[in-house]
């Protein structure tokens, strides 16, 4: 399986299973996907994930129920090294951006206030 | 972009980015509709008012509560025959509506007056219940009545009683949803940290975006319960207004429907630190996930995993009873606004089903990016249709039922398309496990009806068959299946209870001890 697959793959349980990437205004999804991307790809490595307050956690929470999920469908991923695995998660890092900020057509993502 | 345009509203070119059909390889970059706009002038609109989706949809489920509109009596009509967000109080707010009954002299002279003389009249009436909501509507926001002046003049004579001023008229939005935004902002503005709740647990939500419908808030508090947690407010189902003035001291804020509550949870968690976790009470894997989720942020995944395997033990074969007989059966999934994404992945990954479509009225654009990402190719996405799109799609995609509410509901069975209440159910609660097992009851029921069959024949004309009796629903769904799904003894039909909710009321719960008390102590 080619990377461009996996990557896929790995979107589109996000896209048809997750919530949290579709918050309302841009600034918050920025964060949230560096806050769950970030962990969950801490977990797939298997290095240890600091969770120093509330919000951190509740990333870590959808981190861990992502990585679980990665695990359990997609065998290929125990195939990988962690270099790569971190690669993959960088990709799907920029796609997710791609399309739930910076390609978006939702016009309501840049309202100032919520 | 894939517009669709519909026949009927080639008057209406505007329309036209208002549908698409999602096609090979599109994704929401290239995909989505425009949403949350002022309707087009033209276009019938199937859409709500601000006021209505202030009061009628967010504010009027709290339960021990007189809700008041300050207009004309019409603008109290949606109650106990349209709503069903029941309560544990003997549904006090759906079964008592009030309203000022202004009429054309106060339009001349001001209602404030009669406000006032309404609202001590309500007290005196109900004297257990010192909380009351007064909403502002079309016709007293024009003449300019204050009614937070006549609310305080009322609270300080009155000091046993507390009031919440809702200052969202009809044309305060382009449909409801300006509505469930403006009394978001407005109760946590006024209430929101006006009185220190108590804290029984050491692990404390509000559950927010949960109206308890035909009881669903009632199901998912049943889980919180048994894992210890304890639900400080849900806003607004089945919740208490003093409790929800306690907003502030949660430690989690576990959001259901993000389109009418999620400015709550932003503004809880920009001004108070409160984390936002958004979640999916329908559909066994994505309640279990959800269960699981605030099990992890409390460090108790493990009494979660003990209510997940309970009830997926005793209510999963029945799901997959109507999965076997609802499999590839094409839905329209027309609802409001969040269902058509709490809904879209799980019916057809549980159920079987297929979307062909989603549609919202009142939805914003973050509602389409959730529903499209949650369907197929080929999946027709509509904003604020009206209802000659409406007959249009259906006409063209010729589903085999529909989830709606019950005005476009009705027009779709004049068409002959089975349709299910999306708003305010059939026969829920859909929530929990029971509940998914229940709404797959409900499409069965509405698919397999046998009166579909019957009103495709014209008596006037048709022939007759008098030598065939009547078909069954069973008769019907059973036709195709094979004989080992059939006799599959493991697989049952729903075996629930009319009514699955009254009985959670006098249940009792596990007495968790806590950590920080055991600290305490030592």
């Amino acid at each position: 399986m080619d990377d461009a697959t996996k990557l896929e793959q790995l979107v589109d349980y996000i896209m048809q299973n997750c919530l949290w990437q579709f918050n309302s205004r841009a600034k918050d999804r920025r964060k949230q996907n560096v806050g769950v991307l970030t962990k969950t790809a801490q977990i797939l490595c298997d290095e240890p994930v600091d969770n120093p307050t509330p919000l951190d956690k509740c990333y870590w929470v959808d981190a861990v129920c992502l990585a679980r999920a990665y695990r359990e469908r997609y065998p290929w991923l125990a195939t990988m090294d962690k270099t790569a695995i971190k690669t993959l998660m960088q990709k799907l890092h920029e796609r997710m951006d791609w399309l739930t900020i910076d390609g978006s057509l939702n016009e309501e993502l840049t309202v100032q206030h919520y | 972009m894939p517009y669709h345009e519909f026949e009927c509203s080639k008057v209406i070119p505007e329309r036209k980015q208002h549908a698409v059909i999602k096609g090979a390889g599109e994704d929401l970059t290239s995909c989505l509709p425009k949403g949350y706009l002022n309707t087009i002038p033209g276009s019938i609109s199937e859409r709500g008012c601000a006021y209505c989706g202030a009061k009628h949809v967010i504010g009027t489920p709290m339960k021990d509560v007189i809700h008041i509109s300050h207009g004309p009596v019409g603008c109290t009509y949606d109650t106990w025959q349209t709503k069903r967000y029941i309560s544990d109080n003997n549904n006090f707010q759906l079964k008592y509506t009030f309203a000022t009954d202004v009429k054309e002299k106060h339009i001349v002279f001001g209602a404030e007056k009669v406000l006032k003389q309404n609202i001590i009249e309500a007290f005196k009436a109900f004297p257990e219940i010192k909380r009351m909501t007064i909403y502002q509507t079309c016709a007293t926001a024009l003449i300019g009545d204050d009614i937070e002046a006549i609310a305080q003049e009322v609270m300080d004579e009155m000091p046993d009683v507390d009031i919440f001023v809702c200052n969202s008229p009809g044309f305060a939005g382009p449909s409801q949803s300006g509505g469930h935004h403006k009394i978001n902002i407005a109760w946590l503005n006024q209430k929101v940290g006006t009185l220190e709740p108590k804290i029984t647990s050491d692990y404390v939500i509000n559950y927010v975006g949960e109206y308890n419908i035909q009881g669903d808030q009632e199901v998912m508090l049943d889980f919180f319960k048994r894992m210890g947690i304890q639900v400080l407010s849900t806003f607004t189902g089945n919740s208490s207004y003093d409790d929800l003035r306690g907003m502030h001291r949660a430690h989690l804020n576990v959001l259901e429907c993000a389109r009418s509550a999620e400015y709550l949870c932003d503004e809880l968690r920009a001004r108070y630190g409160i984390p936002r976790l958004d979640i999916d009470g329908f559909g066994f894997e994505a309640l279990g996930n959800s269960l699981k989720k605030i099990g992890l942020f409390f460090g108790i995944e493990d009494r979660a995993q003990a209510i997940i395997d309970e009830e997926t033990a005793k209510w999963k074969p029945q799901l997959d009873w109507y999965k076997e007989r609802l499999q590839g059966k094409r839905v329209c999934l027309w609802p409001g606004g969040s269902k058509l994404w709490h809904w879209a992945h799980a019916i057809q990954a549980e159920m079987g089903v297929k979307v062909i479509s989603v549609y919202t009225k009142f939805g914003h654009q973050g509602d389409m990016e959730k529903g499209i990402s949650r369907c197929g190719e080929g999946a027709l996405a509509i904003d604020d249709p009206n209802e000659l799109e409406g007959q249009e799609a259906l006409r063209m995609l010729k589903p085999d039922v529909i989830f709606t509410g019950k005005r476009p509901g009705e027009v779709a069975k004049k068409m002959r398309v089975p349709y299910l209440n999306a708003h305010a159910y059939h026969n829920g609660p859909y929530k929990g496990f029971e509940g998914w097992v229940r709404f797959a009851r409900d499409i069965y029921n509405a698919i397999y009806s046998p009166i579909y069959q019957l009103s495709g024949v014209d008596i006037s004309k048709d022939e007759i068959a008098t030598d065939k009796g009547f078909v069954t629903r069973r008769m019907l769904s059973d036709a195709g299946l094979s004989d080992e799904i059939k006799s599959l003894p493991t697989l049952t039909e729903y075996t629930g209870k009319y009514d699955c909710v009254t009985d959670l009321r006098g249940r009792t719960y596990p007495d968790f001890e806590r950590k920080t008390a055991a600290t305490a102590a030592e």
